[in-house]
């Protein structure tokens, strides 16, 4: 019981860790190319959502500074850094990217499993 | 050897070619590009900021060249330009944090090494920040510029 | 502040400064290009070696970037063992980049390799600050830099296997950071920190309420790790990746690069995690097996290999495992034993892996059975693959012996005899690939039948050098040891 109201309440973590297992399962089974990238981002961005959930406060405020008023405000450090694992799965995204462009002209496939096919033939 | 059939789609012969397309785009290419440098400009006064703008401007050059040809693509920004500006806009980047450690603070510091901070809220504020957005925007719009031509280009 | 204070930061910049500004040079001073990465690897070498003596005779060195104090700010900081990792990065890079200049003309085309000089850099940049960063999330970023660079180095020679094989290690990659940041996140959660320092205070007390956060943030980062630096059964990208690549890039990626990621596996051990809990969940325990087996399963599959290339990159498999075994002993001596094969494993791979670059520059030859004979033509050249299977083997009077001798010897010292075994038994296995190559190579009776085209003097020098230090690192040992048993004590 005690796990269950756990779970209850940290309800977007588990979307989070969900996600994860989602992406972490397409990216490692499914043969098409294309969907590995795209499992990849939903892998990153499974990750981003628990930072952020982790950086919300109930009920607070965006962090820009009011002097002398006693608000709560959220943690801006996640955000931040989130920011950052953006730019960061834009860049590999955007490489894996050209990578399977290149392999399909060499192929004219995406499909990971009919490359190996290709390949063994010859 | 590419086993490739589709040699033959090469020089931008699969661009649109439709007149609205290329007449939304021509106005609108414009006022995209001077909110991305608005963008750029306000990173750190409001939301946004080198990444977003630097994606917007870069985006506009991108819709230009996607809704005519490569060649008027061109015209606006080079291959070879945009891939320059890409190493001057990293090197420009590493050049301010070198310079804070010319002026007596740590690497990249701003306020320590003694930039000059202005009032908060105006757009000259705020020391090395707004100097460094600049130089990443250039960079990150230089970036999807690149990065389009070389995954059209690829072939050569 | 004098300009030596900046050195922690100078050493990343003045690489990362390099990077970005060899394309320009190769496009408008072609001639000059090359000279200014080596002035730049240069200058980073030296740096290091300053940064060893400041950190020996001061202490630890802590850098702050921007002026801004953790737990805020990111913060580079330098001890005895990072700075050693740091001159084994630049020196060894230093050196296959001098290998590097002849032999990327003829694998790779000539417009590339402008940009091949900027991902050597950023490469060797981003190495250089996973050794030195004390922050999670700047570790991240530096190994998503890394793992990026990593694997366009590979692909930019464009042919099917190493387009095929960059996308495997990039998927791969990919998953690996995705554990370590989901592990950084639960760290985060519990503590609120990012920095080392800031952790392990904040962990000690944290660990009794989130047990469960740490351990699972544990075993992701030995989930990430392992995949990124090959740990057994998390190898799988990397004989395509290390055998398809070009000469310079196999040499950097199987010599530094999955190093670097066994290293910051150290770091979160003992430098992240509280003391206590090493010891209180089996987590050793895990890598030590895995490592066990990765010794003997890497060495078995190198035996089956026909391409040379191939076999060296399983060997590497079977190589990253001793140093793992050395983190999972737990025990001063072994990481004693850890840190001098990473640097010993560093200089005979890449050693190995260029001596298979000159046998295919001259003779084409890729296959071991076409090896037979060789050892006449280039004698030179087999010499040094002679040395550099020595050293894999542990034959004395080569550096492999001295760091399998302090893990066997740190082995004994906590009672696992049984260990010593496995260390024995695959260094056997070694042998048993590695010397038939050179028996063939200088005793068989036909001659070698292929053509041959003279080694240019370059890549000859650079060999001379790799042998050079191989014998070094075997007979003068002691300066090294002294420095990382001084600093592995520490530890416990």
């Amino acid at each position: 019981m005690e796990i269950l109201t756990g779970i209850i309440d940290n309800y977007y973590y588990m979307v989070a860790i969900i996600l994860f297992v989602i992406g972490m399962y397409t990216m490692l089974t499914h043969a098409n190319m294309i969907k590995k990238v795209i499992a990849m981002n939903i892998m990153d961005t499974s990750v981003f959502l628990l930072f952020v959930a982790i950086g919300y406060t109930h009920g607070a405020q965006a962090p820009i500074i009011k002097e002398g008023a006693d608000i709560i405000y959220v943690n801006p450090l996640p955000g931040a850094l989130m920011l950052t694992g953006i730019v960061v799965a834009v860049s590999v995204t955007a490489y894996a990217l050209s990578l399977v462009v290149k392999i399909y002209r060499f192929y004219e496939t995406c499909d990971y499993d009919e490359i190996c096919e290709i390949r063994s033939l010859e | 050897m590419p086993l490739s059939r589709r040699t033959e789609r090469r020089g931008g012969g699969t661009a649109i070619e439709d007149q609205i397309v290329r007449i939304t785009s021509r106005l609108v290419a414009p006022f995209i590009q001077v909110y991305g440098i608005y963008v750029i400009l306000h990173g750190h006064l409001s939301p946004g900021g080198s990444f977003s703008g630097g994606a917007i401007f870069g985006a506009s050059l991108v819709l230009v060249a996607l809704s005519f040809n490569l060649e008027t693509g061109a015209k606006q920004i080079s291959h070879q330009l945009a891939s320059g500006l890409e190493s001057g806009g990293a090197f420009g980047f590493i050049l301010t944090g070198l310079i804070a450690i010319a002026i007596g603070g740590n690497f990249l510091a701003n306020r320590a090494a003694g930039f000059p901070m202005g009032q908060a809220g105006e757009l000259f504020s705020a020391g090395a920040i707004l100097i460094i957005t600049v130089f990443v925007g250039i960079k990150v719009a230089s970036t999807i510029v690149t990065l389009f031509y070389t995954i059209i280009e690829g072939e050569e | 502040m004098g300009i030596a204070d900046h050195f922690p930061a100078l050493i990343v910049v003045v690489l990362f400064a390099a990077a970005f500004l060899s394309p320009l040079l190769y496009r408008y001073a072609e001639k000059i290009s090359a000279p200014f990465v080596i002035a730049s690897l240069l200058l980073s070498l030296l740096m290091s070696i300053a940064l060893l003596v400041q950190v020996q005779q001061f202490g630890p060195v802590f850098y702050h970037m921007g002026g801004w104090p953790p737990p805020w700010g990111i913060e580079f900081s330098a001890d005895p063992i990072r700075v050693y990792i740091l001159i084994v990065v630049t020196a060894v890079s230093l050196w296959i980049f001098l290998y590097a200049l002849r032999d990327l003309k003829h694998e790779l085309k000539k417009e590339v390799i402008g940009w091949y000089y900027t991902l050597y850099s950023i490469l060797v940049g981003s190495m250089a600050g996973i050794a030195l960063t004390n922050d999670l999330f700047n570790l991240f970023v530096l190994m998503e830099i890394c793992a990026i660079s990593a694997c366009a180095i590979i692909s930019i020679k464009e042919d099917r296997e190493c387009l095929e094989a960059s996308f495997k290690y990039l998927i791969l990659s990919a998953m690996g950071t995705g554990c370590f940041l989901l592990g950084v996140a639960m760290i985060y959660m519990a503590t609120g920190y990012l920095n080392y320092s800031f952790i392990q205070a904040a962990l000690a007390e944290a660990i009794v309420h989130y047990p469960l956060n740490i351990f699972t943030a544990a075993a992701l980062f030995i989930v990430a790790f392992g995949t990124k630096a090959a740990l057994f059964p998390l190898h799988v990208w990397l004989p395509d990746a290390h055998a398809s690549a070009p000469t310079p890039s196999s040499a950097m990626l199987s010599g530094l690069v999955i190093k670097i990621y066994a290293f910051a596996l150290f770091l979160m051990f003992y430098h992240v995690f509280p003391r206590g809990m090493l010891t209180t969940i089996p987590l050793n325990e895990i890598i030590l097996w895995m490592a066990a087996l990765g010794t003997m399963f890497g060495s078995v599959y190198a035996m089956i290999q026909t391409d040379l290339k191939k076999m060296l990159a399983f060997s590497s498999i079977g190589q990253i495992s001793y140093i793992f075994m050395g983190i999972g002993f737990h025990h001063d001596l072994a990481l004693v034993g850890a840190f001098y094969h990473i640097m010993v494993h560093a200089i005979t791979k890449a050693l190995l892996f260029m001596t298979a670059g000159v046998i295919i520059y001259s003779t084409g030859v890729r296959k071991i059975s076409d090896l037979a004979g060789i050892g006449r033509i280039l004698p030179l050249t087999m010499l040094a693959f002679t040395i550099g299977s020595a050293s894999m083997v542990g034959i004395p009077g080569t550096g492999g012996l001295i760091s399998k001798w302090y893990l066997a010897l740190s082995a004994l010292e906590i009672g696992r005899p049984l260990f010593v075994l496995v260390i024995l038994a695959s260094s056997l296995l070694n042998a048993i690939y590695y010397m038939p190559i050179v028996i063939n190579a200088f005793m068989h009776q036909e001659d070698f039948i292929h053509e041959v085209r003279p080694v240019p003097r370059y890549m000859l020098a650079s060999l001379i050098v790799g042998m050079f230090f191989v014998i070094v690192t075997g007979f003068f040992s002691r300066p090294v040891v002294t420095l990382l048993e001084q600093a592995a004590i520490l530890l416990f």
